[in-house]
């Protein structure tokens, strides 16, 4: 029998796994891998929650995180991409110069 | 009701088989002859300089990405084209209509835009 | 019963691909195993009764946003000495064990919840009908909103990309 707990947890594992892989690979490319991978996370919690509770709200917001997630890698591959040319390296710690 | 999702399954199991058993027939009956001439890079008798894999220019990846940002749009109009009719018979078609339309006139605007700064110009 | 052994399947499915994602070093091959990744977590979404959804994960993540990365892997075409070989150290096994610690706390809060599950679900629970109707008349101005969320991301790409 798979119960809500089951689903949750799984999320939980997954979101894990995207922070740990946002935050420890210096490939910035895997790094936004990882993020699509937390927002998917959050999309199965929300799906999940809202089979339970019997309301189609969660689907509606799922369908946001889609657009916000697309959106976001529309932009980080695009400055991704304009680093590349400048600096020729995917390295995040070699991208130092962008801070204020 | 998970039962109407079995061809589905079996669409994917099918479709794994296949690539599977290709490659593994392609591994075991295709020719394994290596040689050090057969893998260079062939440039007419001299020996080759650098390597093949050159640098593409990489400002084709803009047509991508704008793709992909169309491609959410158009996956927003897909429930309004099947919901359009019960709303019109519902009474509240107009309503529903105007609301799509601010929606594409925004896009548009973000359309006119990549094509006034010639963003689409394959150069 | 079945629905217990896909649940497994679909879950080590994708937990298994994102750990593989994580640990390579080519970022075209975990790429790769993020598709299958997504393609579980469609998975999970049939089986909790979202058709509509899991067919846009199908299409958007693994179809759309998984290509475009792969279009600026081949693109960016990066040699072996472009690759960023990541070593372990001890501030990485702290970060993990900080993010098992994470964990169990998001675990621990979880089990707590307590929701009656229902088994009879509305006729158009999770079909684009039933989440169309709510897009479109609850969500109306989130809706919109959308709309200038991707103009803004048209632009910045554009700004982005056409510079010279």
């Amino acid at each position: 029998m798979i119960t809500i707990h089951h689903y949750l947890i799984l999320s939980a594992l997954l979101f894990t796994l995207g922070l740990l892989g946002a935050v420890l690979r210096k490939n910035i490319l895997i790094v936004l891998m990882s993020i699509e991978v937390m927002m998917n996370a959050i999309n199965l919690t929300f799906i999940a929650v809202s089979r339970y509770l019997r309301v189609m709200d969660g689907h509606v917001v799922a369908f946001f995180v889609m657009a916000v997630a697309a959106a976001e890698a529309a932009i980080g591959l695009a400055i991704v991409v304009s680093l590349f040319r400048t600096r020729q390296t995917i390295k995040t710690t070699d991208w130092r110069m962008m801070r204020g | 009701m998970i039962s109407s999702y079995v061809p589905i399954l079996v669409l994917f199991v099918f479709a794994g088989l296949f690539a599977g058993a290709f490659l593994g027939i392609s591994a075991l009956l295709g020719p394994k002859k290596k040689s050090h001439a057969g893998d260079s890079i062939y440039e007419c008798g001299p020996a080759p300089v650098g390597g093949a894999r050159e640098r593409f220019s990489v400002k084709f990846f803009l047509v991508a990405i704008l793709f992909i940002l169309f491609d959410i749009e158009v996956v927003f109009l897909f429930p309004w084209a099947i919901l359009f009719r019960q709303f019109v018979n519902e009474g509240m078609g107009l309503f529903v209509f105007v609301e799509m339309a601010v929606f594409l006139v925004i896009l548009v605007l973000g359309y006119i835009f990549v094509w006034r700064k010639r963003a689409l110009d394959w150069r | 019963m079945s629905e217990t052994i896909f649940f497994y399947i679909f879950a080590v499915i994708s937990v298994g691909m994102v750990l593989l994602m994580i640990f390579q070093t080519n970022p075209i091959v975990s790429a790769l195993y993020l598709v299958f990744g997504f393609f579980g977590v469609a998975g999970l979404y049939v089986l909790l009764s979202a058709p509509f959804v899991a067919v846009l994960q199908v299409l958007v993540y693994a179809g759309a946003i998984m290509v475009l990365f792969l279009f600026v892997l081949m693109l960016l075409n990066l040699r072996k000495e472009d690759l960023v070989y990541d070593r372990l150290n001890w501030r990485k096994i702290g970060v993990g064990g900080v993010a098992i610690l994470f964990l169990g706390f998001l675990a621990h809060h979880f089990t707590r919840i307590q929701i009656q599950p229902f088994f009879d679900l509305p006729e158009n629970f999770g079909t684009p009908e039933g989440v169309g109707r709510l897009l479109f008349t609850t969500y109306l101005i989130p809706f919109e909103l959308v709309s200038i969320l991707l103009l803004v991301a048209i632009i910045g790409a554009v700004v982005l990309g056409k510079r010279q």
